[in-house]
């Protein structure tokens, strides 16, 4: 201090001695002198001084917390020294806030966190929306890459983690019981099944279609579509025999609900729980053909746009045959279009053919009496 | 510890987040990593629900514990046109049984398009202490009854908007259940309603909410009453009149007039219903503040609604009838430059013969002399490839483009080309288009220019159009934040379907009604896609009643983790690995 002071006006000198200094230490070990007013801005430093007492010379030095580096105490000093000064109007410091607040994201974030442990709220406020804005607008990866974030949240997190649904007891035993009677109906319905004719239908084109998109791999391909094949027959023969099906398994498990009714959550996790066994089974089951097309942001994008292009021809070669279906298709669903405009006798508009119009409006049409229907110009 | 330099200051995440409000935002910091979609889920406080069977209210409840806002939406938008029978669901009931128990201080709880009973309405009122807003929008199922019980117990209320639901009024006097010492309300939109309402209580509530800034009424409060409540309310930023007729008398048109004068916040104007042209320039007062002007209702027809229009220079959005007709809307283009979004509705849309001069040409104008505008709704009888061509050229930040013209399949009047060139051109040079509805003669190829260029588009809506499979696919494919897709009566099958259905998972939900999608194809879905609720609304009974290949009536496809819905009527049914098994 002495040094700084050589050669000066001897009135300044004088003046200067009586200002306060508040000793601080930085946490590369530099011991330096803050004016009082500017250090005691700092709410963590007041609470040093006037608590402890301490900062009063250099040997009694306040130590800045860890995450206080030189270089961004040297900011907060530069903020405290504009801020504390009292006749400032409130768009100069706005002002001021939006020039200090930009630098880049590194600076940003360690000031951010030097603010925060030295408890200098107006500080915090002001990064800590300087970083909301950076987040605002960007992806996930984006932000992960900003800030150098792990990617550790899993597939199934990503869409909705059903955590702690297994602890309960009385779920896990509901659980069984629900295995165990689908494991009896589907036995039940096997049975039923005793003729089990390999009906031939044709249809290969929506079949043929879907596992040529999630093949790609021959061997698998030429397997996956016989499998889809039997898979639609049984099906087919299923829709044969046993429609009271239907009903029964339906009473098995208004059965269980009924039981859990009392208890709304209870049932739901039930359902979350197997709803989870249920994707367990679709995700590790290596004959699932639609595995394939959840992977698709992953494929590479050559072979990506190879599908595009089969998709593409595969279409145009239906098409060839389409329109012969489409009439058939149109001609079975024709007899069921609903009738142009029919308004029944309370002036509801129920059902309408071609015009597309929302419902508010037909009222406001209906109720306006005074509007003048026709306007010849 | 040693901190890697850059890294973000965790400590103050959560003081980071509570900027950081919008949805889309919060979403993507959740999915960032593990401990950011811990310390997120727990300082959420607003959620928004597009579909309330996407997910069940105890998933929500389990993952964020502090909400203090809820906004769910029930039926699909075509619902709005009637395309949704009556009875398919979208009941909030389970919602609000559920909300109830987790959150005691629940604040807010906005609806659309569902169907809330009185009885929720009289949970709402009992189980949420704090509670200050109610929005229910195109909501159906309720009485004055339940809206008896909110105003008797909800003491802090700030807001009750009903707009566009339909409410049975059993009785005139639930406005006065809101107790004397009520005096927090801020907004109010009872438009919707069809009976009157004792205006007494209506004034006396006016008079004594200090804090109310929206105050929209219904058709039945007379127009010599408006200017008592505008007079008691001079710090209102947004008014719905009622009727706006009545015999014309000096003393009722100047005391009006006065009393519009006194309101020197409103910025924003609507209601009009059945009005007498004679009263309008009592409103002049207010005009050149006016932002926004709502004559959906009005039947003002040309000099009066050019007049009135003309008066209004700061307007960002009119919403119009097409009383007001190219004329109108060249005077339109001509005074109000900071128009942003302009709706124009058909005053006769089932006559066969225009009644009114409201052609391409009108939006043609506006697009030419309002460089800000990026929303439109457009009712119309004629367009041309060439126009279309015209408004994309002047309007390249448009994000929502809606033409309706009324005759299905009508092509380009004056080349008789279908109007793929036109959306082409809209969708190439709107890079920030987010919606977007067709209408006219149209081929695969409109949806082939969509595919290609409509990149941000979200909600696409096509009626009558298409030939293939292709157009489909094109879009399915495409359109790569594709959220919304409705279809109607377009010859869309299973192929382009389910060649795409991985997109569907990435979609909110997928309508598709009167087009040629099987019932076999529907069954495929529904069994190999897990996370989708395919289901088959069908009013001409069982499914399996036909054969496979047999078009379903109506189709909608939603994601979900919340499994297949319980509280299906019987003309639904949904597809999935079980009921695949008991249809066999």
């Amino acid at each position: 201090m002495r040094d700084c002071l050589k050669g000066s006006n001897p009135v300044a000198i004088h003046f200067q001695m009586m200002r306060s200094y508040t000793w601080i230490q930085t946490t590369d070990g530099a011991v330096q002198q803050v004016e009082q007013e500017v250090a005691m801005f700092c709410p963590l430093i007041c609470q040093e001084v006037i608590q402890k007492g301490m900062g009063s010379s250099k040997n009694y030095a306040i130590f800045l917390p860890q995450r206080v580096g030189t270089s961004m105490f040297s900011l907060i000093l530069d903020y405290c020294r504009f801020h504390q000064v009292p006749g400032r109007s409130n768009k100069e410091r706005k002002s001021f806030d939006e020039k200090f607040v930009r630098m880049d994201t590194k600076r940003l974030c360690e000031l951010t966190s030097a603010a925060e442990s030295l408890q200098l709220k107006p500080l915090v406020d002001l990064t800590s929306r300087a970083l909301a804005r950076i987040i605002e607008g960007k992806t996930p990866e984006e932000i992960r890459e900003i800030f150098h974030l792990p990617d550790d949240l899993t597939e199934e997190e990503k869409l909705e983690p059903l955590k702690n649904t297994t602890d309960d007891p009385r779920i896990r035993l509901l659980n069984r019981l629900y295995v165990k009677k689908r494991k009896e109906l589907k036995e039940r319905e096997k049975l039923k099944n005793v003729e089990a004719e390999e009906e031939h239908v044709d249809d290969r084109s929506v079949d043929d279609l879907v596992s040529f998109i999630n093949g790609g791999d021959g061997d698998s391909k030429g397997m996956k579509t016989s499998k889809n094949r039997k898979k639609h027959q049984k099906r087919k023969d299923r829709q044969k025999c046993a429609p009271e099906m239907h009903k029964k398994e339906s009473n098995v498990f208004s059965l269980l609900c009924h039981n859990a009714k009392h208890d709304h959550e209870l049932q739901s996790s039930l359902r979350e729980t197997l709803k989870l066994q249920d994707a367990a089974d679709v995700i590790f089951s290596p004959t699932v053909e639609f595995e394939d097309v959840d992977i698709d942001s992953e494929i590479d994008p050559a072979l990506k746009e190879e599908i595009d292009r089969e998709v593409e021809d595969f279409a145009r070669i239906l098409n060839s045959d389409w329109p012969e279906r489409m009439q058939e298709l149109l001609s079975l669903g024709q007899e069921r279009r609903p009738a142009q405009l029919s308004i029944n006798g309370n002036g509801n508009l129920k059902r309408y053919g071609s015009i597309i119009i929302p419902r508010t409006l037909i009222h406001q049409s209906l109720h306006d009496h005074h509007a003048p229907r026709r306007l010849l110009k | 510890m040693l901190r890697k330099a850059n890294s973000f200051p965790e400590e103050v995440l959560e003081h980071v987040l509570s900027f950081i409000t919008n949805d889309k935002d919060r979403n993507a910091v959740s999915l960032v990593c593990k401990s950011w979609y811990e310390i997120e889920r727990w300082c959420r406080k607003r959620i928004f629900v597009g579909n309330c069977y996407a997910v069940r209210p105890e998933m929500v409840i389990r993952r964020f514990p502090e909400l203090r806002s809820v906004e769910l939406k029930g039926k699909p938008h075509f619902a709005d046109f009637n395309l949704v029978p009556d009875g398919w669901g979208g009941c909030v009931c389970p919602w609000i049984a559920a909300l109830a128990t987790a959150y005691p201080w629940l604040e807010e709880i906005r609806l659309k398009r569902m169907v809330v009973s009185d009885e929720s309405l009289k949970v709402i009122a009992k189980s949420f202490k704090n509670f200050k807003v109610l929005v229910l929008s195109s909501c159906e199922g309720f009485s004055t009854d339940g809206l008896a019980a909110v105003a008797a117990n909800c003491r802090n209320l700030r807001g009750l908007d009903l707009r566009e639901s339909e409410v049975d009024d059993l009785s005139v006097q639930w406005l006065s259940r809101f107790p004397d010492s009520f005096t927090s309300l801020a907004s109010l939109n009872i438009s919707c309603l069809g009976v009157e309402v004792s205006f007494s209580a209506l004034e006396r509530l006016v008079g004594r909410c200090p804090d109310l800034k929206i105050l929209q009424l219904n058709h039945a409060v007379p127009l010599d009453k408006l200017a008592n409540l505008l007079r008691s309310a001079p710090q209102l930023v947004e008014l719905g009149t009622g009727a706006y007729s009545a015999e014309l008398k000096p003393d009722v048109f100047s005391k009006l007039a006065g009393a519009f004068s006194g309101c020197k916040e409103l910025r924003s104007l609507s209601g009009f219903w059945n009005v007498f042209p004679g009263y309008l320039p009592a409103v002049y007062p207010v005009c050149s503040g006016l932002k926004s002007l709502n004559l959906r209702y009005a039947n003002i027809q040309g000099a009066d609604l050019i007049k009135l229009v003309s008066q209004c220079p700061s307007l960002q959005r009119l919403w119009v009838l097409d009383y007001i007709e190219d004329i109108g809307l060249e005077a339109l283009a001509a005074c109000c430059k900071d128009l942003t979004e302009l709706r124009v509705f058909p005053s006769d849309p089932y006559g066969v013969e225009p009644n009114v001069s409201l052609t391409e040409r009108g939006l043609v104008s506006v697009s030419e002399g309002c460089p800000k505008l990026h929303s439109v709704l457009y009712f119309c009888r004629q367009m041309t490839n060439a126009a279309l061509v015209t408004i994309a050229k002047n309007c390249p930040s448009m994000t929502c483009f809606r033409l309706c013209i009324i005759e299905p399949r009508a092509p380009d009047y004056q080349t008789l080309r279908p109007l793929d060139l036109g959306f082409g051109a809209i969708v190439e040079n709107c890079k920030d288009l987010r919606r977007l509805s067709l209408s006219g003669l149209l081929t695969d190829r409109v949806f082939e220019y969509i595919g290609t260029y409509a990149k941000k588009l979200e909600m696409l809506s096509v009626a009558f159009a298409g030939d293939s499979d292709l157009g489909l696919h094109h879009v399915l494919s495409g359109c790569e934040k594709l959220c919304k897709l409705e279809i109607r009566d377009c010859p869309f099958g299973d192929k382009a379907l389910l060649a795409n259905a991985a997109k569907l998972e990435t979609m909110r939900s997928l309508w598709m009604s009167s087009c040629c999608v099987s019932f076999g194809a529907c069954k495929l879905l529904g069994q190999k896609m897990p996370r989708l609720n395919v289901e088959v609304i069908d009013e001409r009974g069982p499914p399996e009643s036909r054969p496979e290949s047999c078009p379903v009536e109506k189709l909608y496809i939603y994601r979900t983790i919340a499994g297949p819905r319980f509280d299906m009527p019987g003309f639904v049914w949904t597809m999935d690995e079980d009921s695949v098994s008991r249809f066999s």
